[in-house]
């Protein structure tokens, strides 16, 4: 097998990988999972925060 | 099917939801709440049921009269919200009803199997929620309105392993010696490259092995979460490693007290050991009560080193990460590495837990959100009934037995109604700090003399010493809550991710990971049970 199929099936087994992965999530990409989960997790600190510490 | 038919099974949770929370208000469900010891969540229970129950009829509505669309507001609330309500009705059932249940059987049984199920099983929510999951999907099959719910839950538990970082803080590290912290580093890392070396030799997918090390180096679940992206793990082979970490728990659970007393361990020791060698965070402190219960040092140096290994958890992922790219064919460059296969909640792992260390939750040096407060203050004293008890037992000299140091810091209790250091010195308050905790420590001695019956005193005499314990221990709020938002997190993601478990999937893994698991842990606690025994002596706490 020449060097460029072997590279196209790499290739095509990672965006069937990527394609099962994201049919297990909501998000079309890890990063935007990531990010999301990271600004909702800050959110509600901050919450947790205000109504724990500085509001008491 | 008309849109609303097709929204029932919504309406139908949310108006559970809505007909619970009505009666949890009215306090009709307070002795079955009192029967479960989850009385103190009622306001919880309330509020969570009827805001619930509030969102998931405006979604059924707004789902009943709209077209379906391909707008973020569809795509992250109008689909999923059916399988998200479905998955926080079961994470309700498990944390309110089958945990406390659980628990309550197993007490009633202990005394005909001589030990409680629950403990020895860790049927705790992670292990209820994965087979709840499991059990739904191979029984009935994930329900139609909630599939796409379901495909939050890898996303809900990345949110849990963020908020883990904040029950941990850097004061902690700094209690162990920089040699202790080589010793838990060595260990994590030397365990991760034997997990994959024996993946590669028994030839099992790399996905699986590279899992598996992160779970059988760092802990439990946590690492399994946080490892799984990184080396694109599919949701068996994870629920296989959590399996894996507490089956070979169990068995540690056992046979480590045994061990240790067989070998003459210390109880320092023995907590590095246990800390070291056993996986799970609640069969870490089990054995190392089981070990000795009287001796608090045992739990917290097993506490201590079990939470060290956490902290490594960055450094894995960046060595899984480098060793997956690798092994798959990948040019990997330091960029390529750290910055684009990093993963970012990882970072809000550590942004969480620098908060944590800076004292933004609690005082810097907390534990688990737990912290010591010897200052001087009235609300730390002991009640004036208490102080009789007390004045009465050192005029009619009935307290014996006790040391020198026990005996001054009973004289200071008595004189100061409180566990502090001295009133004069208040100004330098690092010598006010560690007087107070040298009194505090005494006292500590003295109940656990008394447990041990090395020591007889009157029974109200010590439940004085253990209230004026008891009143320096403080708990930081804000760190109980983000602790409850992350167990919420994890008992959601983990019931998801059971879902997405087939029986086809689990024969198709065979018992593999099993068998790597069992060597890699058995290797593991054999060589860290050498080390211990011929590098730690008594302190390793600064």
């Amino acid at each position: 097998m020449s060097d460029k199929n072997k590279n196209e099936k790499v290739n095509n087994d990672n965006n069937t990988d990527e394609l099962e992965e994201r049919a297990l999530s909501v998000f079309s990409s890890e990063r935007n999972e990531d990010i999301t989960a990271l600004v909702l997790c800050l959110v509600t600190t901050f919450i947790v925060l205000l109504f724990t510490k500085w509001l008491v | 099917m008309s849109r609303v038919q097709q929204n029932m099974p919504v309406f139908i949770m949310s108006g559970l939801l809505l007909v619970y929370g009505l009666i949890a208000s009215s306090g009709a469900l307070l002795p079955t709440m009192k029967y479960l010891h989850t009385h103190k969540t009622m306001d919880l229970q309330v509020t969570m049921c009827l805001i619930l129950a509030g969102i998931g009829i405006l979604g059924a509505v707004i789902n009943s009269f709209k077209e379906p669309g391909d707008s973020l507001f569809d795509r992250f609330f109008l689909q999923p919200l059916g399988g998200i309500i479905f998955l926080l009705l079961l994470a309700m059932f498990i944390r309110w009803y089958a945990e406390p249940m659980v628990k309550i059987w197993s007490t009633a049984l202990a005394p005909i199997l001589g030990f409680k199920i629950y403990k020895v099983l860790n049927l705790n929510y992670v292990v209820l929620g994965l087979l709840v999951g499991v059990v739904v999907t191979n029984s009935v099959g994930i329900p139609k309105f909630a599939a796409s719910g379901v495909k939050c839950a890898r996303f809900v538990l990345k949110m849990g392993v963020i908020m883990l970082g904040a029950r941990y803080s850097f004061a902690e590290l700094a209690k162990l010696g920089v040699y202790s912290v080589w010793l838990i580093g060595i260990f994590v890392l030397g365990t991760v490259f034997i997990v994959l070396w024996l993946g590669k030799i028994f030839n099992q997918p790399k996905t699986m092995t590279g899992v598996l090390s992160a779970g059988m180096g760092v802990c439990g679940v946590s690492a399994t979460v946080a490892v799984a992206p990184v080396v694109k793990a599919k949701s068996e082979e994870m629920a296989y490693t959590i399996g894996t970490i507490l089956s070979f728990g169990i068995i540690c659970m056992f046979i480590f007290p045994t061990v240790g007393h067989l070998a003459g361990m210390n109880p320092v020791q023995f907590g590095a050991w246990a800390g070291t060698g056993i996986l799970n965070s609640a069969q870490v402190a089990a054995a190392a009560l089981a070990f000795n219960s009287v001796d608090i040092k045992t739990l917290k140096v097993a506490e201590i080193f079990n939470i060290t290994r956490v902290l490594f958890l960055p450094i894995i992922v960046l060595v899984l990460a480098t060793w997956f790219g690798k092994d798959s064919g990948q040019k990997l460059s330091f960029k390529s590495v750290v910055i684009d296969k990093f993963p970012i909640f990882i970072l809000g792992f550590l942004i969480l837990f620098g908060l944590s260390s800076a004292g933004l939750f609690s005082p810097p040096q907390h534990y688990k959100g737990k912290f010591i407060d010897v200052s001087y203050n009235e609300r730390t004293q002991i009640t004036d009934d208490e102080w009789h008890v007390l004045d009465a037992a050192i005029t009619a000299g009935t307290i014996t037995g006790l040391s020198e140091s026990q005996m001054a810091a009973v004289t200071d209790l008595h004189h100061q109604r409180q566990i502090a250091g001295n009133f004069d010195e208040r100004e330098d308050s690092k010598l006010f700090d560690k007087v107070g905790r040298a009194r505090m420590t005494e006292l500590e001695g003295i109940i656990a003399a008394v447990k041990a019956k090395q020591v007889t005193l009157p029974a109200e005499l010590t439940s004085v010493f253990k209230h004026a314990v008891k009143q320096v221990h403080k708990k930081s709020k804000t760190v109980s809550t983000l602790t409850d938002v992350m167990i919420w997190f994890f008992a959601f993601g983990l019931i998801g991710l059971g879902m997405q478990i087939t029986k086809k999937a689990i024969f198709q893994a065979g018992g593999w990971p099993l068998v790597i698991g069992g060597i890699s842990g058995i290797l593991k606690a054999t060589l860290s049970f050498f080390v211990v025994l011929w590098l730690v002596k008594d302190v390793v706490l600064n």
